[in-house]
């Protein structure tokens, strides 16, 4: 590299002194020593001031060889072209010595720029990363890239032990040729470990790095605090919703406790007949009331099951009907006020659903319209197909709900009339909420000219399929 | 009172054993109580009770497996007792070999009635089992294989009537998918619950006064279907 600039430097001298040859009859002696500053400035400005300086002493002696009389000998008769030479050598070699340090500092102006745009670019790519493994990733790759290293480990040993390296298809087996702490303000985090036998690290590089291991560590306490934030916050939410709980269900399941202990301990004083007909209001309150206990353990349950994630549809070819069927038979006497009517076509096709949760769904909608539809009113269940999925109405003939709460009486706890009218958990239409959501449909409520309308969906295809075809006999026997 | 049948509560809440001991011995059972498996499996081998109520929730055995140690020597009659949400659990003791279950809490009426089915099952695969099955306006005649729906004849197709055949024969007692499909198409079928939905769905149409809201067939969620005949 270096003998070639030499070589080229020698090169451009040759032919400008051949040019200025050519010229000699016409060109005055000053004005060639002020033309060769040109190629010398040149040659420094590109090649540097070991180049600049000898090819100021080859153009002293060519010059003197070539253009000063006597032609073709070093010696000079004029004293005039003393002067000129002893100026030329001296401007030439100041000329180079200027335009080379002017070339340094462009050079380190020039690594510095480099410096801060990968440190920008670094910062940037690390912005709004949360993940440790990520943020790891990414500065190992930069280091990588920066330092033209063999290897590079970002080893994090605080929160969780965490090793990535770059290139993963390599393993060195000598000691790290430099090795720079992570340093967080909560201590040392880990290491960034970096392997370059040759060009030995400089003490800029060494310095570069040190402030990408700074970026990482505050990449890392970044990401520390957001998850420390975000704990803290679910922590909040789920002492919230626990409250939530406590409140509702405190409320809730005193009521029917309050109406068991006062019919229990009644019974119990021997102050009612044995006859009378109050003993049997006692007796079927009890009754009544333990159901509606467990019903709101199973609520209670199912509810914690959802927010967990572990409800998981049992899914089996069903028909829609069956599972509309038995819901009807089992809240019979719940529904002696109102008017019923089916619409749900044996015609549909099988449905994958889980029986269990679909007959749940079923009842929580019935028994929140029973609950808030005015007795002798219509209360429908209509199911159709639209597409690939199976769309349910249950439709009743109360009140309307507001319209900005029409999505927020899925909402756990949600209530719109005060809780002390109408009760229940306010768990029901979450529980639904939940349910239909795992089967992978869509749940929704609206408002109709007569009524208020709860809107389901479910797919109609399992993995991809429709229902099986069922062998049937063929003929009566 | 000797002849008052035996029934062994495997149980280990001492609250459900006190209710269970008081309302049965009161109903003229002869009553025993054990508060974990080992015990329950014990008193089954040295007392042999007439009938078991088992509670699925034991603190030292699980009640699935103690139905199938049970089986091993015995055919008594076994009622298995379990929370809501656990189908997985009633379906694994029936296909052990329980003969019905009860879901806690539940009323009194509904174990009775659950133990005279038991226990007639029981006596009836000693002795001869009835042939005439009867279900409000149906008359199901095992022997001549002739359905009746007041005084009229129902044609039932092949599959149909094997499906209600073993249905009846076992009318009142809870039948498990997995049974029923064992019986009426096979073991190869027994994961096709859609072909009961199906053949259950035309069944009742036949059979039911109103098939969508059935009395006789009764689902199950989650476990399989039950034949209610008048006792």
């Amino acid at each position: 590299m270096r003998f070639w600039q030499y070589l080229l430097s020698l090169g451009v001298i040759a032919m400008v002194t051949g040019i200025f040859f050519a010229l000699r009859g016409v060109l005055d002696t000053t004005l060639i020593a002020l033309l060769y500053l040109i190629p010398l400035g040149l040659i420094t400005a590109f090649w540097g001031l070991g180049p600049g300086i000898t090819s100021a002493l080859i153009v002293f002696l060519t010059f003197n060889y070539f253009f000063i009389q006597p032609y073709y000998t070093l010696t000079v008769h004029r004293p005039t072209d003393v002067v000129v030479l002893v100026v030329f050598l001296i401007v030439a070699v100041v000329i180079s010595q200027l335009v080379a340090r002017a070339q340094a500092g462009l050079a380190a102006a020039t690594a510095r720029e480099r410096e801060a745009t990968q440190l920008y670019e670094l910062s940037t790519a690390l912005t709004g990363l949360h993940d440790n493994h990520a943020i790891a990733q990414i500065i190992a790759r930069q280091i990588h890239s920066v330092s033209q290293s063999e290897y590079v480990e970002f080893d994090i040993s605080e929160p969780q032990p965490l090793v990535f390296h770059v290139p993963e298809t390599y393993q060195p087996t000598r000691a790290p040729e430099l090795i720079v702490p992570i340093q967080a303000a909560r201590g040392v985090l880990g290491e960034i470990r970096l392997w370059r036998a040759s060009p030995a690290i400089t003490s800029s590089e060494k310095r570069l790095l040190q402030t990408f291991a700074s970026q990482g560590a505050l990449a890392l306490e970044r990401a520390w605090l957001a998850q420390a934030e975000s704990r803290a916050r679910v922590l909040e939410e789920s002492d919230q919703l626990k409250s939530a709980i406590l409140s509702s269900v405190s409320h809730e399941l005193r009521t029917p406790l309050s109406t068991i202990k006062a019919a229990a301990s009644s019974l119990r004083s021997g102050e009612v007949n044995w006859d009378s007909p109050a003993r049997m209001d006692l007796i079927t309150a009890i009754d009544d009331e333990a159901d509606h206990l467990n019903m709101l353990v199973g609520n209670l349950l199912d509810m914690s099951r959802i927010e967990s994630g572990a409800l998981k549809p049992k899914r089996d070819w069903n028909i829609l009907s069956e599972i509309v069927g038995s819901v009807l038979v089992r809240m019979k006497y719940s529904m002696e006020e109102h008017k019923l009517e089916i619409d749900v076509p044996e015609s549909l096709p099988l449905v994958p659903v889980d029986y269990v949760q679909l007959e749940q769904v079923f009842t929580n909608l019935l028994s929140n319209s029973l609950k808030y539809a005015p007795a002798n009113t219509v209360v429908r269940i209509h199911a159709r197909v639209e597409g690939e999925m199976i769309h349910v109405k249950v439709s009743n003939q109360g009140p309307q709900v507001p319209p900005g709460d029409l999505q927020r009486i899925f909402d756990k706890f949600y209530r719109i009339t005060a809780a002390d009218r109408v009760t229940g958990t306010g768990l029901g239409l979450s529980i639904c909420k939940g349910i239909i959501e795992a089967h992978g449909g869509r749940i929704w409520a609206e408002n109709v000219s007569d009524g208020f309308v709860f809107n389901f969906t479910l797919p109609l295809t399992w993995d991809g399929s429709r229902a099986p075809q069922i062998p049937m006999d063929t003929e009566n026997e | 009172m000797s002849n008052a049948p035996h029934i062994l509560v495997v149980d280990d809440e001492l609250q459900i054993q006190r209710a269970l001991r008081t309302i049965l011995s009161e109903k003229g059972f002869k009553v025993t109580t054990a508060s974990n498996g080992e015990e329950g499996l014990t008193l089954a081998a040295t007392q042999e009770p007439d009938l078991v109520i088992l509670d699925l929730g034991l603190p030292d055995t699980d009640g699935v497996e103690i139905c199938a140690r049970l089986r091993e020597w015995t055919q008594c009659p076994i009622i298995v007792l379990s929370v809501r949400d656990s189908e997985r659990d009633k379906v694994a003791a029936l296909d052990q070999g329980a003969d019905d279950y009860l879901t806690k809490p539940f009323g009194i009426e509904e174990l009775l009635a659950r133990v005279r089915v038991a226990l007639r099952h029981a006596a009836g695969g000693k002795g001869g089992q009835s042939k005439l099955v009867k279900a409000g306006p149906l008359t199901i005649d095992l022997a001549w294989h002739i359905i009746r729906r007041g005084g009229e004849e129902i044609k039932l197709t092949g599959t149909e009537y094997k499906l209600l055949a073993y249905l009846a024969s076992n009318h009142g007692r809870v039948l498990t998918h997995q049974s029923i499909l064992t019986h009426v198409w096979g073991p190869a079928d027994a994961d096709h619950t859609e072909y009961l939905r199906v053949y259950m769905r035309q069944l009742r149409k036949k059979l039911e006064e109103d098939p969508e809201r059935p009395a006789y067939i009764l689902t199950e969620p989650g476990i399989g279907y039950r034949f209610i005949a008048d006792e």
